[in-house]
């Protein structure tokens, strides 16, 4: 191999840092939450990236805040200096940091910080001085000079302000200018290619690299990863940048590099698995220990976060949305528009204008991936489908098997939470589909451990069950050398509108961790209760490096196929004798959900409304009043009547893992978002969307007392 | 123990986070005598040279560097902080260095297309393979910011390379107990951080 005596071209991933979450965006003014600000700079070090990109685009206060605090990673305070102080230190690559920044101390704060580099927008246009003041001081290497250009009938302009202040400026013009006040780097933006996906803007980025002699980031457009390696191979570029599309897949980064590589551009090869950078946690064991001990002396001393005098400090007015009625503080990460309409409600909008022939072609899409993935020589099965035996998995496997004639092995993870219709359901798949199944089935002694565990640590016995799902049909299918898994909707799109319908988000580590494990990898549970790593062997997923070779993909078969739960219902009970339970559930109206596991609709819920003073009632019935299925005023009765409710479901889980109700509820009273909750002469108050404050139910000890 | 040297002039931030994820225990220090008491060094730095030897003689931290290297204690300098290590620098008039590796700092000199001063971003490096902060680092590129290099007088100070300006330029350097990178290990991901992870194992087995 010959050196190359040239730097080498970078590929550069951009994270939006809004209101203390990571955005993706859509032509500067949709703004969905994709979530934790520090789990994906960690990813994009396990990737080996070339260099990171943050712009905190949040407008007004500087004001951060994850939204809840039962994560396991979190940053102390509420300003950027705080996130990026996080960020720093799981970022080996060189980080620039952009947004708020108008002073000298700006630049020096964030430096600081851990920042490398920071980018001057606005302020460079409002006063030019600044840039040669900033250049001077730190050195022309730290200061990168964004410039937003959109589109015109003639040319191109630069507009400041997020996008929304006009210039007037030529965008090769003012990097000239800029280039010549000291200015190191130009990211270059086009406004109107932002979460286009349809590539970059390729004469502006070559009308602009042509002017100047200092390196230019091309930004803005990216949908697929060949996009990349024209800008650089054409354009002039020096690297190439990109935000939502690192979000939507897989091993996106190692993805965009190969096919940078395959375009014959010379970028850093693809490196996965250093031992120094592994992708599961390493956790600090004294650190997280004292967490826990806090924890449990709080629940024995009745010394509850949400009700200590500093916490109202914390308290933060909730929204609700104005179509909907989902609020702000939420443990589905959502933003609102101007109106205060949700982006589940946005999302639900555009989704229900995609017309009958759209949905045509996305059958042909999937059509397409199936065929390229089917199983030529009869040595494995078609694709894997993880079902629970509720009416989504029916309705999957009917698709992939009547519909486009693939052989599927079902997968299936047991969590021992089962309801009698649920547990039947799930069974009879086997025969009403003739298919093959896999029950995973961890030991029952280690799901005892698993719950009672997850409930002190993160206020949710149910750890176990949405880890478990996310995993299992991912290992078994990488066991099995099988490079397609199929899951049914994706949870977030539809419930907050986390991804836009054009995006076709697939499953991800990073989601599966944050998400669902939120925080808390299977190595955090080695050595508590006596777990060992032979316990959790079920829960492991499979490393990168077997993802990138086999090109393992996790869909969701909602993203390609119109979803109408209420409709699938009608095909699943008459054609495969799917069983609808007549027994209501406690906490939602809704009867056909979740019959794999009693305690998702019960107890896990019921914590969802201890922390965050909402729960499936709500999620239901937001998804009707979209639907057009039930009007707003209807939804706050039902959600008032549900949301409130202790489940009668807790009873087995206290026997199940021995513990009494009284430990029970101190220790989720820990769990109360200070955001939300506030406590008043003995009782948990909150503000309600229809009716002010409401109480929460009563306590065990309280109703013995009454 | 890992003593980091804050110069005032130093993305500390980033180093501290980089040996913590090697699993080194640190402490940062500006006082001459946790440096005379320290196991193992490391100096790092960015800017100018004038300005890193200023800093260094303020804070009376130049002399008890030079003898607590001069006694064994291994040192680790990265970017400016490898090139203070040197006799002299020529950025912006003549300055004196430490004097720990023989050698003056001189300017990058352009030479061919896409060569760029300062040279910033990811460069390719080759490695001489009998190297010890190198050993069972995988071959690649690291992140170098830098308009001025180190030309070593005794050649076999040298252990790595960029090409640059037709020749090859100083990434690396060793010498006995004396070891200085050009590139930013904290900032080369993979590759720097077993960079490190070897310096922090070299200096376990230094005996001071």
């Amino acid at each position: 191999m010959t050196t190359s005596s040239a730097v080498r071209p970078r590929v550069i991933p951009v994270l939006l840092l809004k209101h203390g979450v990571i955005v993706r965006s859509q032509l500067f003014t949709v703004h969905q939450v994709i979530g934790n600000p520090m789990s994906t700079v960690e990813r994009y070090s396990q990737w080996n990236a070339d260099e990171l990109i943050v712009l905190d685009i949040g407008q007004g206060e500087d004001h951060h805040d994850l939204r809840r605090d039962d994560l396991q990673q979190s940053y102390p305070g509420t300003s950027a200096i705080d996130v990026l102080l996080e960020i720093a230190k799981v970022c080996f690559m060189p980080l620039t940091f952009g947004g708020r920044i108008t002073a000298i101390a700006d630049i020096e704060s964030r430096l600081a910080a851990g920042a490398d580099k920071v980018t001057l927008n606005t302020a460079a246009f409002d006063n030019p001085r600044f840039v040669e003041q900033a250049a001077r001081r730190f050195g022309s290497q730290c200061i990168v000079v964004s410039i937003d250009a959109r589109a015109e009938a003639s040319g191109w302009q630069v507009f400041v302000s997020g996008g929304r202040r006009p210039t007037g400026l030529d965008p090769a013009e003012w990097a000239r200018e800029m280039q010549s006040r000291g200015a190191g780097e130009i990211f270059l933006n086009s406004i109107d290619r932002d979460g286009s996906g349809v590539g970059y803007d390729l004469a502006l980025l070559g009308h602009v690299t042509a002017a100047v002699s200092i390196p230019v980031v091309a930004c803005g457009g990216v949908g697929r990863y060949e996009h990349f390696a024209p800008a650089i191979r054409d354009a002039g570029a020096a690297a190439a940048a990109a935000a939502n599309i690192f979000h939507f897949f897989e091993l996106s980064y190692p993805h965009a590099k190969r096919a940078c590589e395959e375009a014959g551009v010379n970028v850093r090869p693809v490196r996965l698995g250093s031992r120094l950078l592994p992708r599961e946690p390493e956790y600090d064991r004294d650190f997280e220990d004292r967490k826990i001990a806090a924890r449990l002396r709080q629940a024995r001393e009745e010394d509850y976060p949400a009700a200590r005098p500093d916490a109202a400090r914390r308290r933060r007015p909730i929204k609700w949305c104005t179509e909907c009625v989902y609020p702000s503080i939420s443990a589905a990460p959502l933003e609102f528009d101007e109106a205060g309409v949700c982006t589940g409600c946005q999302m639900a909008r555009m989704k229900a204008t995609i017309p009958t022939s759209e949905w045509t072609r996305r059958r042909e899409l999937l059509k397409a991936l199936l065929e390229k993935y089917r199983c030529r020589d009869g040595s494995r099965h078609d694709v894997v489908v993880a079902v629970s035996g509720g009416k989504d998995s029916y309705f999957q496997v009917h698709m992939l098997k009547e519909e486009f004639g693939m052989n599927p092995l079902l997968v299936t993870y047991d969590g021992n939470n089962w309801t009698d219709v649920g547990w039947r359901n799930m069974l009879r798949m086997r025969e009403s589909f003739d298919v093959d199944h896999i029950l995973v089935r961890p030991s029952v002694a280690t799901l005892k451990k698993l719950n009672r565990l997850a409930f002190v640590i993160m206020g949710d016995m149910n750890w176990h069950a949405h880890v478990g799902i996310m995993t299992v049909p991912m290992a078994v299918a990488a066991g099995h050398r099988i490079p397609l898994v199929f899951y049914g909707e994706h949870g977030f799109t539809d419930l907050c509108g986390q991804f836009s319908m054009d995006d076709f988000p697939e499953v991800v580590y990073r989601g599966r961790l944050e998400h669902y494990a939120r925080g808390y990898e299977w190595t955090y549970f080695v050595g508590r209760d006596g777990l060992t790593e032979r316990d959790l062997a079920l829960y492991r997923y499979p490393t990168d490096r077997d993802i990138l070779d086999l090109d393992l993909r996790g869909l969701f078969l909602g993203n390609f196929v119109y979803w109408e739960a209420n409709e699938h219902i009608r095909l699943v009970t008459e054609r495969y004798g799917f069983e609808v339970s007549d027994e209501p559930f406690d906490r939602t109206y809704r009867r056909m959900s979740n019959l794999d596991d009693m305690h998702e609709n019960g107890a896990h819920d019921y914590l969802k409304f201890v922390k965050f003073g909402y729960g499936r009632a709500t999620d239901h019935a937001c998804k009707d009043v979209r639907a057009g299925l039930m009007t707003r005023e209807r939804a706050l009765e039902l959600i008032a009547h549900y949301d409130p409710v202790k489940p009668r479901d807790l009873q087995r889980w206290f026997s199940y893992v021995g513990m009494t109700e009284d430990e029970f509820d101190r220790i989720a009273d820990t769990f109360r978002d200070p955001r939300v909750w506030r406590r008043d002469g003995g009782r948990w108050l909150k503000d309600d969307p229809a009716s002010g404050p409401v109480e929460r139910a009563p306590r065990a000890a309280e109703r013995g007392k009454a | 123990m890992i003593t980091i040297v804050d110069s005032g002039i130093a993305n500390l931030g980033s180093v501290l986070a980089a040996f913590r994820r090697v699993g080194a225990e640190t402490r940062v220090t500006r006082s001459a005598a946790d440096v005379e008491s320290a196991s193992a060094l490391v100096l790092p730095g960015v800017g100018a040279f004038k300005d890193g030897m200023d800093s260094l003689r303020q804070h009376g931290l130049a002399e008890p560097l030079r003898q607590a290297v001069g006694r064994g204690t291994p040192i680790l300098g990265i970017c400016l902080g490898l090139q203070l290590l040197a006799d002299a620098s020529e950025e912006f008039g003549t300055h004196d260095g430490l004097g720990l590796v023989r050698g003056r700092v001189v300017r990058l000199a352009p030479r061919n297309a896409g060569e760029r001063v300062p040279n910033i971003g990811w460069c390719d490096v080759r490695v001489k393979p009998n190297a010890r902060v190198f050993v069972g680092v995988p071959t690649g590129s690291c992140y170098f910011v830098h308009s001025y290099y180190l030309r070593c007088a005794q050649a076999s100070d040298a252990v790595a390379w960029i090409e640059f300006g037709g020749g090859p330029v100083t990434a690396a350097v060793e010498r006995g107990n004396v070891f200085g990178t050009q590139f930013h290990p904290e900032k080369s991901q993979d590759i720097g951080l077993a960079v490190l992870h070897n310096y922090v194992r070299i200096a376990d087995t230094i005996p001071t």
